[in-house]
């Protein structure tokens, strides 16, 4: 199935990109994942968003169709 | 109970003019949050402020509505700045109506606490 990851902040620096399209399995992990497209990712520090909201990062995947990479926010 | 007015803009916040749903509304708290200059030991030119918007509407809605049922009001209107800030600029808006005032200074502090742990906005200290 086809997953938008979303990069924001210090993720958008470390990966390089903002937006992309990957495939993955339902069954997939948000850390699996990441480990498998970015393998220099490191996670630390940040939460994983799955469709707008906040999951596990060894939760599966399931039907989302959106992984937003949030770093410590900072609004205000 | 009034839905909350949640508004992102790129350009500088305008407070909108004060409008009264009902005759009973007798405290009315707002909040500026405005970018300084000092931040950490360099001084700085502005923020750039960044958001997932629409996770950031969604959990924002989510919070105003906790902190509505649990103490009550007339009204909130939330405003925050995306893009570029320059030093001395609002970056964030914040007004809440409520019958008393304990309730609208607990709803403004409260909001503005969660917003920092969990809405999904950042700072990045960039050049514009």
């Amino acid at each position: 199935m086809h997953l938008t990851i979303l990069a924001f902040a210090q993720a958008q620096t470390q990966l390089g990109f903002r937006e992309r399209v990957v495939e993955c399995t339902a069954a997939e992990s948000p850390r699996a994942l990441l480990a498998r497209i970015a393998p220099g990712f490191d996670p630390a520090g940040m939460r994983v968003a799955l469709d707008c909201e906040y999951r596990e990062w060894d939760a599966p995947i399931g039907g989302a169709a959106e992984l937003a990479l949030i770093p410590p926010v900072s609004g205000g | 109970m009034d839905s909350p007015a949640i508004t992102f803009t790129p350009g500088p916040i305008v407070v909108p003019a004060l409008v009264l749903a009902s005759r009973e509304v007798g405290a009315c708290v707002e909040f500026l949050g405005i970018v300084r200059e000092m931040e950490g030991s360099a001084p700085l030119a502005g923020l750039h402020y960044e958001a997932h918007e629409p996770m950031a509407r969604l959990h924002l809605t989510r919070i105003f509505d906790e902190l509505q049922t649990a103490h009550g009001s007339a009204g909130i209107t939330f405003i925050h700045r995306l893009g570029w800030v320059p030093v001395g600029e609002a970056s964030l808006f914040l007004r809440v109506l409520t019958v008393h005032r304990g309730p609208a200074l607990r709803i403004c502090a409260d909001a503005i606490d969660r917003m920092k742990a969990n809405v999904p906005i950042w700072k990045l200290h960039r050049s514009g």
